[in-house]
């Protein structure tokens, strides 16, 4: 993300810069006092100043007389603020587009206040590509620009590793439209010389075999033609499919939390789609109908010219047609298919809601809404189907005249003897052939761009640079200290989530976190199972920074009870053995003890082979959440991490496993989040996470007589 | 001692629950720094965010004012805003104009797709501006069968009125996305 844009002549001028003075930050404010947009105002920050251009005047803020900066997002929009004790500054605001982009400034400023001189750099993406103003879809550089996203570069590159299998197509196409061509030359000479110039029986019979076998031929090729270029098509995008899926396990979270799921879930499954489609359905025509309609039009016009450059007017008619009717057709259709859309949302929330429909007794009011989105439904669709038929038989109707100007005209030859009835009989089926084709090769171009977009999409993912182990990293067998220092982490830029975090935890020590929703103790939780890494600052492991360690070594000793249990479609087996495949049976009944589940699983019918997971047997919330600490617990790990871990137990069964859970962490570095207190009486410290900080640390005496929040939430839950 | 704790949450709980007004004869006064300050029974509040509860059903009615010097906490709730003394209003208009930037748009010059992105250039009421949507996306939320909001690839937001209000040839561009 670009936080030095390039600053007008005058502008530069304005702010003077003095000795040993530099720019270190630079960006457009795009609103102005008024709330109306700009494009001539920026906001720049030197090594002492912080000064706002607007209208060519200049407002300067020495950096050492403030507080702290602030960059507050807003709605639609932003505003940079100064603060000064009790004031408040507010120097620019800014819409929705630079409020990332802010967020470093901000940061930035803050660094130079603290008397640093350290410079901001976001590896973010802009959005914009700065050079062409086109969006940017998701990628690093702008495709447009840099070329890569050509569409011929990309499908070469495609094109280049299934060499076999498109050589293979190419010569089918070849053959399909030699066949498809020769049949009305055939056609012809069987009139011309059988029909109309005295040919016997046995000729014709052979003329009748030749266009027999052509037929066959044809179908034969175009069979073998549609079957070369699925399963290429087919191919290609399970390679790919298998490629992206690769490529989503090794990015980073961040990568996949940055994008909405359902665009990841769609550049797997809709764009490799689409590009097995298109090299079904469009590919293996393209060459085949160029080949075809090029032929066609040099043969129309060896045959006759001038009936040819008749037919060729229509051309543009007819296309001109089949383009403003398809625009409307796809306009049509979009609707039928929103308003489908409505129809499933609300049958699916209604369906869904039925429990509270019901106990709210408004059956009848939804059956009305339904009844109106439905009836809307069943409007569109009728319009449509009619403006369809009449579709169809509008271009009958063009093509029908067509081909009455080409026989009326070709016929008027015929009688002046300049053309021979076969001749006049291959012309006609030359001009079918191309008609044919014309709506077709209309299509094109938004296939061609459809493509283009899917393929960007998915070299998007594919260039992507995941982060390589670079095998420089350790393998360690952990003794359990952890150490925070100075560790700050946001998902976004531009709201950091964790600030400054420093603490040093004893291996074997037992940590309970607490603190308000939203405060920032499961984003703790994500960098220790190092989800994500630390912005600012590092985390240690025994003394070792934790990007030095193999992942591998580092997550087979941790072990890990979320608050909303994830079990995969699978047996209870797989699932507890998901922690560590190469488990003996015993180490899991053994595990399965521990986690107090394994009563509850000698009483299902299956036991452990128990299916489980979204078609299989339905687990209680207390159930699946044993089987995930049976999942934790089994590797014996040396640091456990749980996330709430005992929340949807009953009271028995979480007075068990806190019970059995005392045990297993005796000797562990153990991280818990709890709500109810009193599940974190066993910890030796208390973590209380507050305003994005550690707002009190210590053990459970030395919280209650510092009377802090911890004091307080304590007595409120004990009363 | 634990009653005291006890107390604070009961205060707590009867603050979260209680719905103060801000009368009409309250002031709000723009600071030299360009923030919001509030007088309100005889205690001065040095920065107040206004917030609307309904920004898309009743955007002048119900606003609420918050502290932002006490984690955003609520000092109360303006009914309607016609009914605050000018000056006031004037302040609050212009905060929120300012905090809610969402231009209305008033006219299309032109919508162009390419590669799953339209980009629009239209005239709203905060200028002439291009923006781009993401076609893929759920772009375009409608609030009613005749208003729109569209968000761009920034989250920017843009509403448009009354589609009705709209000429043909401005419909038929935007028919793709409704």
């Amino acid at each position: 993300m670009i936080l030095k844009y390039e600053l007008p002549k005058n502008t530069e001028k304005l702010i003077a810069l003095k000795d040993n003075e530099k720019i270190y930050y630079a960006v457009p404010i795009d609103i102005d006092e008024n709330g109306r947009w700009t494009d001539d105002s920026f906001l720049v920050v030197t090594t002492g100043r912080v000064c706002v251009i607007r209208n060519n005047s200049l407002t300067e803020y020495d950096i050492p007389d403030f507080d702290r900066a602030y960059a507050e997002p807003g709605i639609g929009g932003g505003l940079l603020t100064l603060r000064k004790g009790d004031e408040t500054c507010v120097l620019a605001h800014y819409s929705s587009k630079h409020l990332a982009r802010y967020a470093y400034i901000a940061r930035g400023i803050n660094i130079l206040i603290s008397g640093r001189y350290e410079e901001v750099i976001s590896t973010e993406y802009e959005r914009t590509c700065p050079k062409c103003g086109r969006a940017i879809p998701g990628t690093k550089t702008c495709p447009h620009c840099t070329g890569t996203g050509g569409f011929l570069s990309v499908f070469m590159k495609l094109v280049r590793s299934y060499k076999r299998g498109f050589i293979l197509a190419f010569i089918l196409m070849i053959l399909a439209a030699v066949t498809t061509l020769l049949n009305p030359e055939i056609q012809k000479r069987l009139i011309n010389d059988v029909l109309k110039g005295n040919g016997d029986m046995k000729t014709a019979l052979i003329f009748l075999g030749m266009m027999f076998f052509l037929s066959v031929a044809i179908v034969i090729v175009n069979v073998a033609k549609s079957n070369a270029t699925a399963r290429l098509g087919s191919t290609i995008a399970a390679d790919l499919r298998a490629q992206l899926f690769d490529k989503y396990q090794k990015l980073p979270l961040s990568f996949i939390n940055d994008r909405r799921p359902g665009e990841l879930l769609n550049r797997i499954t809709q764009d490799t789609r689409f590009i097995s489609d298109f090299m079904a359905d469009v590919f293996c025509n393209l060459f085949a109908v160029f080949f075809i309609f090029i032929w066609d039009v040099i043969f129309m016009m060896i045959l006759n010219l001038k009936l040819a450059l008749l037919t060729f007017i229509l051309i543009p008619i007819v296309s001109a047609v089949i383009f403003t009717f398809r625009k409307t057709i796809s306009r049509i259709f979009h609707l039928q298919y929103k308003k489908n859309d409505d129809v499933a949302s609300d049958l699916q929330d209604v369906i869904s809601g039925m429990r509270t429909v019901k106990s709210y007794g408004r059956e009848k009011d939804e059956s009305e809404k339904f009844k109106t989105v439905s009836g809307s439904f069943a409007i569109v669709q009728k319009k449509n189907e009619r403006f369809w038929g009449m579709f169809d038989f509008l271009i009958s109707f063009l093509m029908g005249m067509g081909l009455v100007i080409v026989v009326y005209f070709g016929g008027l030859d015929v009688l002046g003897d300049k053309m021979s009835a076969g001749e006049l009989y291959q012309f006609i089926t030359y001009t079918l052939l191309m008609f044919q084709y014309v709506g077709w090769l209309g299509r094109l171009p938004r296939e061609l761009s459809r493509l283009t977009s899917s393929l960007e999409r998915i070299y998007d993912v594919l260039a992507q640079t995941a982060e390589e182990e670079t095998g420089e990293e350790k393998d360690i067998d952990i003794k359990g200290e952890i150490t925070f220092d100075h560790a700050t982490f946001g998902y976004k830029s531009y709201q950091p989530v964790l600030e400054d975090i420093n603490a040093v935890i004893k291996p074997g020590e037992m940590i309970g976190i607490v603190g308000a929703s939203g405060t920032g103790k499961s984003t703790l939780i994500n960098l220790l199972m190092r989800l994500y890494e630390t912005d600012d600052g590092r985390i240690l492991v025994d003394g070792c920074d934790m990007k030095d360690i193999s992942r591998k070594s580092y997550h087979s000793q941790l072990g890990v009870v979320l608050q909303e249990t994830f079990l995969f479609s699978g047996t209870i087996l797989d699932n507890i053995r998901f922690s560590k495949p190469d488990a003996s049976e015993e180490e899991i009944i053994r595990a399965a003890k521990l986690a107090n589940a394994h009563d509850f699983i000698t009483a299902l019918p299956d036991g452990y082979n128990t299916y489980v997971g979204e078609k299989g047997y339905t687990l209680s919330g207390g159930e699946r959440q044993r089987i995930a600490i049976a999942r934790a617990i089994l590797p014996d790990p040396r640091i456990l991490i749980l996330d709430e871990a005992t929340a949807s137990l009953d009271t028995e069964s979480e007075f068990m496993i806190q019970k059995a859970l005392e045990r297993l962490t005796r000797g562990k570095t153990t991280f818990a989040i709890a709500h109810r207190l009193s599940t974190l009486k066993n910890a030796d410290r208390i973590m209380v996470i507050d305003g994005h900080r550690i707002a009190e640390i210590g053990t459970h005496r030395e919280l209650l007589d510092k009377k802090g929040i911890y004091y307080n939430l304590f007595t409120a839950q004990m009363s | 001692m634990s009653e005291n704790a006890v107390n604070i949450f009961e205060k707590k709980a009867e603050e979260m629950t209680a719905m103060n007004i801000i009368s009409p004869s309250d002031t709000f006064t723009l600071t030299a720094g360009g923030t919001v300050m509030l007088d309100h029974e005889g205690t001065r509040y040095n920065r107040v965010k206004i917030v609307r509860l309904f920004p898309f059903s009743d955007a002048d009615r119900y606003l609420s004012v918050r502290d932002h010097d006490d984690s955003d906490r609520e000092i109360g709730i303006i009914e309607d805003l016609e009914l605050m003394n000018k000056e006031s209003r004037d302040v609050i208009r212009h905060q929120l104009d300012l905090c809610y930037f969402t231009p209305v748009i008033n006219k299309i010059m032109n919508i162009k797709d390419e590669y799953g992105f339209a980009y629009f250039h239209v005239m709203t009421d905060k200028g002439e501006c291009r923006f781009a949507i993401n076609m893929g996306s759920n772009a375009v939320t409608k609030l009613s069968d005749t208003r729109l909001i569209i968000m761009d690839i920034d989250e920017n937001r843009f509403e448009i009125r009354d589609v009705e209000a709209l000429s043909q040839k401005e419909k038929r561009m935007l028919d793709l996305f409704l």
